[in-house]
């Protein structure tokens, strides 16, 4: 009981303050539609299947990734500037619920972004909307959203480590994006960086997504068994680091500014 | 057994500048220290800009690990027994951070609370009269950020009683208050310590800590400079300075400078 009101205080609050961020409008609307017109543009001439694979739900998975994982790297920043991070780190609470909570409420914000993207896309090009699948669909969002809260968790764990978050998110996030195949098929990479590829859940999860639209590709089960396998094991490695990850944060110290 | 237990507490800092932190400098922040402190005490750490005094507190209140040295909190060590210790103490650092701006005061109170695991039937109750003893009812339900420099403060002050520690550590909690903010915390202080509160204080203002310390550590550049009441660390002063003031006139702060300057061989 006292557990799950640390995560849901936590996630009430953490939207409570995204609201009342000026910037967060800019990430809520601007940039799914930035990304849908980059991407629709690029992909006006394709055949019609891997418009709505590419644009529709490309735009709306890269919102989604964008929204989840930097916003909870941009919290964790911000939070370390105001002093808080460390402070709400020093409370009795466990500091995973704290963490979790932040990431469901940008999770549920984030959603936003994914509906408005796909919105953008179908308004502004008009596909010709097929979806074979309905029901398969929605199973393989609600998992694509459980594969980017728990790469979202490991980031957030990895960044109480380095006062330098900005950097590393900006560093992360289009090549991350192109690694997993949001935009354009993972096949187009060099085979080295598909393996890299392999590991991570969010591709998975993209071809997971695309299976119940076009019915090509990877199967349903093709993609749910190694969608399933790397979330297992991402979720179990940020369970190992956990208690090494804030032992060594208040050893370096880099909860807060000094 | 004391309250706080510190004995040859040591804290280093490896920053690192340049490209690809290429040069690694380590700072030696806390350079050995001892003191303990025992149940109900007021104790005062006092020294200059950067002379370690956060430092040692972040220590205390399990934020940082020590580089090594014994640190322990109610009979429990700081790193590796913070369970036992997070939930009896709290601390109030000076200055507008450590709370959400962006939520009311209400919220930030009530939140905390939460991060303490305190019970919803005594919660709301205790923040109501938290806002009241740091004077914020009336605009408790407004965000932190339209607040003053003081306000913002005493957000913090409130959210550092939330849990009615056994032990309270105040880092420069009277910074940016006006004098009578200030004198209403110093109120605030002796009640909890009447209670039974032990509390570890530090402030420029010598005024205050001559007023509220029992005991008072004096620290400089890491090391341990001096130990004792007040009275004693004034009855230090050497007789060339006492000349010139009265016995009885002697303040703390002419024996803390005379102290701090001293040590550098003036
Ligand atoms: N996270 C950190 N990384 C590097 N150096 C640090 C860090 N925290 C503190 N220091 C250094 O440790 C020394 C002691 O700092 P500390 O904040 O404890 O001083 P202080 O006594 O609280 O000073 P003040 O009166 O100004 O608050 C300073 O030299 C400071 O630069
Ligand atoms: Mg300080």
């Amino acid at each position: 009981m006292k557990s799950a009101s640390v995560i849901w205080t936590s996630m009430t609050l953490q939207m409570k303050q995204t609201f009342a961020r000026n910037m967060f409008k800019f990430t809520l609307f601007v940039g799914p539609l930035l990304t849908t017109i980059v991407l629709g543009e690029m992909f006006r001439f394709s055949g019609a299947d891997s418009f709505v694979a590419y644009v529709v739900l490309g735009s709306g998975i890269w919102s989604l990734w964008n929204s989840i994982a930097f916003s909870s790297a941009g919290d964790i920043n911000r939070e370390r500037f105001t002093n808080t991070l460390s402070i709400i780190f020093s409370t009795p609470a466990d500091f995973r619920k704290i963490l979790l909570g932040k990431i469901f409420g940008n999770t549920i914000l984030s959603m936003g972004s994914f509906f408005l993207s796909v919105f953008f896309a179908i308004i502004l090009y008009r596909p010709t909307i097929y979806v074979a699948n309905w029901g398969l669909l929605f199973v393989a969002l609600i998992l694509t959203i459980a594969a980017f809260i728990i790469m979202s968790i490991f980031i957030a764990y990895l960044l109480t480590l380095s006062r330098k978050t900005t950097i590393w998110m900006n560093c992360l996030e289009v090549p991350f994006a192109l690694l997993c195949g949001f935009v354009f098929p993972i096949e187009n990479l060099p085979q080295v960086v598909q393996y890299f590829s392999w590991a991570f859940p969010p591709t998975w999860a993209v071809r997971l997504l695309r299976y119940p639209v076009t019915e090509t590709g990877y199967t349903f089960t093709e993609a749910l068994i190694p969608l399933l396998i790397t979330m297992a094991v991402f979720a179990l490695l940020a369970g190992f680091l956990y208690k090494a990850i804030f032992k060594q944060a208040k050893v370096l110290g880099t909860l807060d500014m000094a | 057994m004391a309250v706080i237990e510190v004995k040859d507490l040591v804290r280093d800092f490896t920053t690192g500048d340049g490209l690809f932190n290429r040069n690694k400098r380590t700072i030696n922040a806390v350079k050995g220290i001892s003191f303990h402190v025992e149940k109900g005490e007021i104790f005062g750490l006092l020294g200059q800009n950067g002379a370690g005094k956060t430092t040692t507190i972040k220590m205390l209140i399990t934020m940082l690990a020590p580089t090594s040295g014994t640190c322990r909190v109610l009979g429990y060590d700081v790193f590796g027994q913070e369970k036992q210790i997070r939930h009896r103490i709290n601390f109030i650092f000076g200055g507008e951070y450590g709370i959400y701006r962006r939520l009311s005061a209400r919220d930030n109170l009530k939140y905390f609370a939460n991060l303490y695991k305190i019970d919803k039937n005594i919660r709301d109750k205790r923040v109501d009269e938290l806002l009241e003893l740091v004077e914020l009812s009336d605009r408790a339900d407004t965000r932190v950020e339209t607040f003053s420099k003081g306000m913002a403060q005493r957000v913090q002050i409130a959210r550092g009683l939330i849990n009615n520690p056994e032990v309270l550590f105040l880092d420069e909690p009277t910074i940016g208050l006006d004098p009578l903010g200030a004198e209403n915390l110093r109120e605030v202080i002796r009640k909890l310590q009447a209670g039974g509160t032990t509390i570890l204080l530090t402030t420029h203002n010598m005024y205050e800590a001559d007023e509220l310390c029992g005991r008072i550590a004096i620290i400089k550049q890491g090391e341990l400079l001096t130990l004792g009441t007040p009275q004693e660390i004034k009855s230090r002063l050497t007789p060339r300075r006492v000349v010139e003031v009265a016995r009885d006139e002697i303040t703390l702060e002419d024996a803390y400078i005379q102290l701090v300057k001293g040590s550098d061989g003036q």
